[in-house]
């Protein structure tokens, strides 16, 4: 589904991904973490190509994102992206920021748009929110309607950049829940983050990069308590005192 | 389009478009400067506990903001003669572009003065400084950033306003534009130089504005 | 003497309020191309394309480094020595709606600039091209940041148009300067004309203050 062949890209004279060679399967749920700075971030983003990278090559659902003339717009229908900031629309209620894209880019029409952000905020927990503006909604509330908006476009793959890391603790729990479900439900995920609970629950597999390299990949379990490379085990044991 | 234009006309004018451009940057400096002392106290007057200073000052202020320029000019030029006074239009311009700028200039150095925070002027206050102290060592540094650029800006302004002052017949840039005009009918020439002239003021006071909106903004850091 | 000409002034008052009718007239027509014109542009400044980005640039440059009075002249004088033969009134409202179209154009892009670039970002990764996210996201949260300057300009280009009287066009400022011929009593002919700007002006002048306090209060709770 996602397949990174030795991709490298600098921010003028900074190296911030470094031949990176990863392959995600269709349905897998991948978590990737590591210090900030690492270009985990960078990572991801290159998949829906809010970044882009000058050497190497990058296949994602068939389309190579390394060529000239790709359809940008269907790439990117195809796929949700969830932000650390979450971005929501601040003038538009949470059914109006989960039915925009659906209206305008797969051309839903506005009643089966309307049915379907209702059933997708349902679904994430905030029926009950539908008319609701972002001001009016705590920051978990709000991530949860911005899982709503990727996926009411019916994607592929949902890409999450550190998606709990700007949250309140007490309602980290409520986003990671609605996260573990789609994992469940057999949806492709990238998530950039350091909740080990939500990486040993589903995660298929952790990749920890540090200095835009991949360094070790692994099972959950055998990762964080087992990490081959020292690393890792420096990063593990850091963000364990916490 | 500028196959006709005729360069050695110009050359021919050049000593003429030359006075008035050193006319509009007398004009524009002298006023400028009076419009600084009339803006200052102006603004004084407006942050005054006398509800009369308060009062004129706003008066003052607000007629202007709410009039144009041109009729501004036209009040003293046609108004001060039946008060007796025979001014001579240069000065009659100046004084219409001081008070005007002044004005202006009055709610700049306002803005000013009250950006800097309460915050600042209460840690003032309790480490026992007095009214000028405080004035001097917090208040106006700190307000200096956020004055000086739109102080520029009122500066570009009236040297564009002061082009207005052609109307009463006052030998600046863009009577000289006027005049070749009328000589030799040839207003492209005319009135192109006289662009050009200004945009070279204009490109060299916005560079120093800009520069002066970057090197002089303190703020406060959370 | 002065009761005399108070009394042929209450007689031309009739002759004002045309003259304020002119005005308006002006700077109704001038200010809604302007705003259409300066939307348009400024959505173009506000994006990242050099080939867009420069040429409205040189535009703005110009406009707003030349006076207006020098503008008018150049359309006025200049324009049918290329064939383009414009009467006074057309003239005027051309010069105000490029006058006000470079303004506004950069009061526009502005408001486009200040948007957080996460919103982009939001719509980007959703599919959304670039001419619908600026119609549903980024242009309704940029109208915050850009209605008080937009109606600010408005106030001055109203006054701006006091200018136009140059070229002959009856508006109020002509109506005064006609008047003061017959009724040499400047200070009352040019007072009047200043009330009558300053009817209109202030309503408008109140709209922007609200506008902004109305803007600073949201900045807060955000």
């Amino acid at each position: 589904m996602i397949k990174f062949e030795d991709v490298n890209k600098w921010f003028g004279k900074l190296h911030v991904l470094k031949d990176i060679n990863l392959q995600v399967e269709a349905g897998e749920v991948v978590v990737i973490c590591g210090p900030s700075g690492s270009g985990k971030s960078t990572l991801i983003r290159c998949i829906n190509r809010l970044e882009k990278f000058q050497k190497g090559k990058l296949i994602v659902d068939k389309t190579p994102l390394h060529d000239y003339g790709i359809n940008l717009t269907k790439l990117r229908a195809d796929i949700g992206f969830v932000f650390q900031q979450f971005h929501l629309y601040p003038h538009m209620t949470a059914l109006q920021n989960v039915t925009l894209a659906p209206i305008n880019v797969r051309k839903i029409n506005k009643k089966d748009a309307d049915r379907l952000g209702r059933k997708t905020l349902s679904r994430v927990g905030l029926a009950d929110k539908v008319d609701s503006h972002p001001a009016q909604l705590s920051g978990g509330q709000q991530q949860r309607v911005a899982i709503a908006r990727g996926l009411a476009m019916s994607p592929k793959i949902m890409l999450f950049d550190e998606p709990t890391s700007a949250l309140d603790p007490e309602m980290i729990g409520e986003v990671l829940d609605v996260m573990v479900q789609l994992a469940k439900e057999g949806i492709t995920m990238c998530v950039v983050t350091h909740e080990m609970g939500f990486a040993r629950q589903v995660a298929h597999r952790v990749i920890f990069m540090d200095e835009g390299q991949l360094v070790e990949t692994g099972k959950p379990d055998q990762f964080f308590d087992n990490p081959q490379t020292q690393r890792a085990a420096q990063f593990i044991s850091k963000i364990l005192t916490h | 389009m500028l196959e006709g234009f005729n360069f050695r006309i110009i050359w021919e004018y050049m000593p003429f478009f030359l006075e008035g451009l050193r006319n509009t940057f007398l004009i524009s400096i002298v006023s400028i400067f009076l419009a600084l002392i009339v803006g200052t106290i102006a603004c004084a007057c407006r942050l005054s506990r006398w509800k009369l200073l308060r009062g004129v000052s706003i008066v003052y202020i607000e007629s202007i903001r709410s009039t144009p320029l041109l009729v501004q000019i036209y009040f003293f030029y046609f108004g001060l003669p039946t008060l007796g006074f025979r001014v001579p239009e240069l000065q009659t311009g100046i004084l219409a572009l001081m008070l005007n700028s002044g004005a202006y200039i009055a709610e700049i150095v306002r803005a000013g003065i009250t950006s800097v925070s309460t915050g600042q002027i209460e840690a003032g206050i309790s480490s026992g400084l007095s009214y000028f102290q405080r004035m001097r060592f917090i208040v106006l540094p700190q307000a200096l950033g956020v004055t000086v650029p739109p102080l520029l800006g009122q500066s570009i302004v009236l040297v564009k306003d002061s082009a207005l002052l052609s109307l009463i017949s006052v030998l600046e840039l863009t009577r000289c534009g006027q005049v070749m005009t009328s000589e030799r009918f040839m207003p492209s020439e005319a009135f192109f130089t006289v662009a050009f002239f200004y945009l070279c003021i204009f490109f060299c006071l916005k560079t120093l504005a800009d520069w002066s909106q970057k090197k002089l903004i303190f703020r406060e850091a959370y | 003497m002065m009761a005399f000409y108070f009394q042929r002034l209450l007689e031309s008052f009739p002759f004002f309020l045309k003259g304020l009718w002119m005005t308006v007239a002006i700077s109704a027509l001038g200010l809604t191309f302007a705003t259409i014109l300066g939307f348009i542009l400024g959505m173009m400044r506000a994006s990242n394309k050099k080939l867009l980005t420069w040429p409205i640039g040189a535009y703005v440059f110009v406009v707003r480094g030349t006076p207006f009075v020098v503008q008018i002249f150049i359309i006025f004088f200049i324009l049918p020595e290329w064939g383009i033969q414009l009467d006074a009134f057309p003239a005027a409202v051309l010069a105000l709606t490029i006058l006000g179209t470079a303004f506004i154009c950069e009061i526009v892009a502005g408001g486009i600039k200040a948007v957080d670039k996460g919103q982009w970002e939001a719509g980007t990764a959703s599919g959304l091209s670039v001419f619908q996210q600026l119609r549903f996201v980024i242009v309704p949260q940029a109208m915050q940041t850009i209605l008080p300057p937009l109606v600010g300009q408005y106030v001055l280009l109203i006054k701006d148009s006091s200018v136009v009287s140059v070229i002959g066009v009856v508006e109020l400022t002509r109506v005064g300067w006609m008047t003061v011929v017959r009724v040499p009593e400047g200070l009352m002919v040019f007072s009047l004309v200043g009330i009558l700007y300053f009817a209109i002006s202030y309503p408008l002048i109140r709209v922007s203050n609200s506008l902004e306090r109305r803007m600073a209060v949201q900045e807060v709770r955000l």
